[in-house]
């Protein structure tokens, strides 16, 4: 009963920081609000025992890349005359979730109706560092090297591409 | 409780898509991706936490690192094109085909 409670706290200030952060006229604001959305995501996984990647969405979503984005924002300086002029932003707003919703309806629709519930029995250590570890050394070790190579390739491109070219 | 989590991150991944489609400015579609991205991790944590199988947590931490390496690359295009533009509106950004 108390998880239902928190849940409902949790998605509500994540729904609604996330309307903010997509209707935001000036990016910092939107940046602001978006970390609210990542932190109670972090407490929603918190909710159902996922403890590490809890931690993880704390320190490199809410702290590592959104703290990027916020440096950019002041590096950038930017002012009004920078920001695209949305005269007709609310209008656009309206008729893409007009268009949206169905969609959306549909799937939150399939989603009752449909018998998913399966709840298994969750061992004592799930979650943790030491069992997330074991499955992402053993089972996945592939798509671990292979996302060390992305991650390379990113930041020597990310350098390549914003030096300056004289 | 898992169709509560599965809900709720539909119903974030709608509001990434109208913030992805109907928004010009640049840094709030980049940040409507990372909101896509985090709806999907959010209906994958749910499950895994269901079933009581951690493969689907190492998937969102795959999907984490995924999005580190994408934050990169789109703070360098920012400094890129507010260098040569200075704006950040989306629809000024034609010049991949021009010799500047």
């Amino acid at each position: 009963m108390e998880n239902e409670i928190i849940f409902t706290i949790l998605a509500l200030v994540a729904i609604v920081s996330s309307i903010v952060m997509i209707s935001a006229h000036r990016p910092i604001d939107s940046a602001l609000s978006f970390i609210v959305t990542l932190v109670s995501i972090a407490a929603l996984f918190a909710l159902v025992n996922a403890t590490f990647l809890f931690v993880v969405q704390i320190i490199i979503y809410a702290g590592a890349i959104l703290s990027l984005i916020l440096f950019i924002i002041m590096f950038l300086n930017i002012k009004d005359a920078n920001l695209p002029d949305e005269k007709h932003k609310n209008k656009w707003l309206m008729g893409t979730s007009l268009i949206v919703a169905p969609f959306s309806y549909i799937l939150i629709d399939l989603i009752m109706r449909s018998d998913i519930a399966v709840n298994g029995i969750a061992a004592e250590n799930f979650g943790t560092i030491k069992d997330v570890g074991l499955t992402l050394f053993s089972k996945w070790i592939l798509p671990f090297e292979l996302v060390s190579i992305l991650l390379l390739v990113a930041l020597v491109g990310s350098v390549t591409l914003s030096k300056k070219e004289d | 409780m898992l169709k509560a989590y599965m809900v709720l991150s539909i119903i974030l991944f709608s509001i990434g898509v109208v913030g992805l489609v109907s928004r010009r400015n640049i840094i709030v579609m980049y940040m409507s991706v990372e909101l896509l991205l985090n709806a999907v991790n959010l209906s994958l944590i749910a499950i895994s936490a269901d079933l009581a199988d951690s493969s689907a947590q190492v998937i969102s931490l795959v999907i984490i690192a995924i999005a580190a390496s994408e934050a990169a690359l789109f703070m360098s295009l920012f400094v890129v094109l507010f260098r040569n533009r200075a704006s950040l509106d989306a629809n000024l950004f034609d010049m991949l085909g021009s010799k500047k």
